[in-house]
């Protein structure tokens, strides 16, 4: 199996202020938001990564996208370093996530325009993507209205055609079905599979219990910053169900009953 | 009430907890200071006539009492005829041409004619300079300049529309010029950060600079077309405004060369003026806040143009000073003495500061502190 992704103890922390520090009753004066993260993500599989809120999966991809820099550590995406190369990280990934928004003034076939000549794409490459992926979402039929007109659904599926115009290897999707009808949200869960199938791979972040057992191959367990459980989802799953696994392995390193 | 108070609570901790907020407050301020002082201290050097210079000056019937009073401060020419003197003055060769009137040592009466040249510093200061003197040295019944239908200030028509456009067009180059670059400078930068668009680009390959350069150059045209269709408004009301002292043959005093080094001056200003507002833009976490950091900026900028008003330099090195040297440029060339070197000073400093800001900006596309601070 080929490694494509790579973290060793990547590690992020964020400033707090000083009334946040009496409520937490630390004189720490960071949140370490991602501690010390290690695993790895091979070729062709879906890994998701899996947490509550605040457990820092948002933050460990937006590093990994080289949108922030890692306090420590280091992490590799097709051994290319996100500190040192980033240029070659950011030329071989698709980040999807609710905090990188679309220009409202455009019409979702400007964007693709826009966003492939960005990558550096042959124009009859591009075309022929735009009316494949178009096709595929239905966003044909809205190819020339502003964004601003389009309905939530709609301007998520723009959005997911946008990260991946570039055809990228490797794909970060942080919540792909947040705020998605089941309709809407299946056609996106379809397409991963897809794109699986295509042989990309793809890491995944969510706290849905059922996106989890549904695709993925492999699954990280993120809990305050740290990984309290990896393996094959057909592992984790062997005795009891996703759910409950998580909720067992959450008492156990928190140490409260839920 | 109480609500009233909860929302003055409310108000007080946004505004004093967010140490920008502040910052901006005390900002404009701090700015107005740093620029009145060094604008007073440059302003000494800038428009007046060194202490030691001495006037040249053409008199005739020099009273013997007022001789030594002369005798420091002017040095005096000799001329065959007075039109001689007076052609001088009017090429800006001598200061004054003064006639005393006969006898004036014992009558200290009468006129004196002091003919000048109003478009020239040195003659505009002597004239100011022996007018005073006079009055102060004798009591009048004596006058100076009464005669009718002389023309005593020998300034060419030409040369006094340019000492007059010289004094108002560096100022309203720079307003102008600003003030298109306030309209696009905070939505584009501060803008695409508030809406969460800027980090969608800085994902894909785009160097740095690439963005910066890019955002940069196409602001400043924009700039450059506001600006310029406020100029065209300026330009069609100035004759009325100026009540039929400035006509269309104006435009006619001014070679191409003139206007090429304008328009050069103008887009490299406007290069300087979008580069520094970028960076207030890019800093800022918000439209809103871009506008409050950039008006201390816009403040600067419009002072560089008032102090251009005060006369075009001597001093070759003032015009190595990023925007003053400008104004300056623009004085002179509205005055007819721009010299290559200057002009080259002038426009050469804009592009190396507009270069280094746009490096400095693509430096903070790539700071995470900046780019994703709420
Ligand atoms: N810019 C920031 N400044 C300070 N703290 C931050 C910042 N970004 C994230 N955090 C903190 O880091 C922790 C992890 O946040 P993150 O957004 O990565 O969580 P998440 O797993 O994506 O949660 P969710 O499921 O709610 O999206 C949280 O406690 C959050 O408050
Ligand atoms: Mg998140």
């Amino acid at each position: 199996m080929e490694e494509i992704l790579k973290l060793e103890n990547l590690r992020k922390t964020f400033k707090i202020s000083r009334k946040q520090q009496r409520i937490n009753r630390t004189s720490d004066t960071v949140k370490v938001a991602v501690d010390n993260l290690s695993f790895t993500a091979y070729r062709g599989e879906i890994f998701g990564l899996l947490g509550p809120n605040g457990a820092g999966k948002t933050t460990t991809l937006r590093m990994l996208a080289t949108l922030i820099k890692p306090d420590g550590g280091n992490a590799y995406i097709s051994g290319h370093s996100i500190i040192s190369e980033e240029a070659e990280v950011r030329k071989n990934i698709g980040f999807l996530t609710s905090e990188l928004k679309l220009e409202d003034f455009f019409t979702p076939n400007y964007l693709f325009d826009f966003f492939s000549e960005l990558y550096d794409m042959e124009k009859s490459v591009r075309d022929a993507r735009k009316r494949e992926l178009f096709t595929k979402f239905g966003i044909d039929r809205f190819a020339e209205v502003k964004l601003a007109n389009l309905s939530t659904g709609m301007k998520q599926k723009v959005s997911l055609v946008i990260s991946i115009v570039h055809d990228p290897e490797f794909i970060i999707f942080d919540e792909p079905t947040n705020g998605l009808d089941v309709l809407t949200a299946k056609v996106v869960t379809d397409f991963l599979e897809e794109l699986k199938a295509q042989g990309k791979t793809i890491i995944l972040s969510t706290h849905i219990f059922s996106l989890v057992e549904k695709l993925c191959d492999r699954v990280g367990i993120i809990v305050d910053g740290r990984l309290i459980a990896l393996d094959t989802l057909e592992n984790i799953t062997k005795e009891n169900s996703l759910e409950n696994t998580f909720f067992d392995l959450y008492d156990k390193t928190c140490g409260e009953k839920l | 009430m109480r609500n009233v108070w909860t929302i003055i609570k409310k108000e007080f901790s946004r505004f004093f907890k967010d140490k920008r907020m502040v910052f901006t407050v005390i900002l404009p301020g701090l700015m107005i200071f740093l620029v009145y002082s060094l604008m007073g201290t440059v302003m000494e050097n800038v428009g007046k006539t060194d202490e030691d210079y001495k006037f040249t000056a053409y008199v005739t019937e020099m009273p013997e009492n007022l001789a030594a009073a002369f005798g420091n401060g002017f040095e005096l020419k000799e001329y065959s005829d007075a039109e001689a003197a007076k052609a001088d003055v009017e090429a800006g060769n001598l200061d004054l041409a003064i006639f005393f009137p006969e006898n004036f040592g014992q009558t200290l009466s009468g006129d004196v004619k002091i003919f000048y040249n109003s478009s020239k510093d040195n003659s505009n200061n002597g004239f100011i300079t022996v007018s005073g003197l006079l009055n102060s040295l004798i009591n009048p019944p004596f006058t100076i300049n009464a005669a009718d239908g002389v023309k005593f200030d020998l300034a060419g028509e030409k040369e006094w529309t340019g000492k007059m456009l010289a004094t108002f067009m560096p100022m309203l180059m720079f307003a102008l010029l600003a003030s298109g670059c306030v309209a696009v400078a905070p939505e584009a930068i501060a803008g695409e950060k508030e809406r969460g668009t800027m980090a969608t680009m800085l994902i894909t390959p785009i160097k740095r600079w690439q963005l910066a350069l890019g955002k940069i150059l196409s602001l400043a045209c924009f700039a450059l077309l506001s600006g310029l269709s406020s100029f065209i408004g300026v330009i069609l009301s100035l004759p009325k405004l100026m009540g039929g002292a400035i006509d269309g043959e104006v435009a006619t005093f001014y070679s191409a060369g003139d206007y090429f080094m304008v328009l050069g001056l103008i887009i490299s200003v406007v290069l300087v003026i979008i580069s520094a507002f970028s960076i207030m833009s890019t800093f800022a976490k918000s439209v809103k806040e871009a506008g409050t950091l950039i008006s201390p900026i816009m403040i600067i900028v419009i002072l560089l143009g008032v102090f251009a008003m005060f006369g075009s330099s001597t001093s070759t090195w003032l015009y190595v000073i990023p925007l003053m040297g400008s104004g300056l440029a623009m004085s002179a060339i509205m005055t007819f003495t721009i010299t290559p070197l200057a002009f080259v000073l002038a426009i050469a400093s804009n592009f190396v500061l507009a270069a280094l800001l746009i490096t400095a900006i693509s430096f903070m596309f790539k700071s995470e502190k900046i780019m994703f601070n709420r």
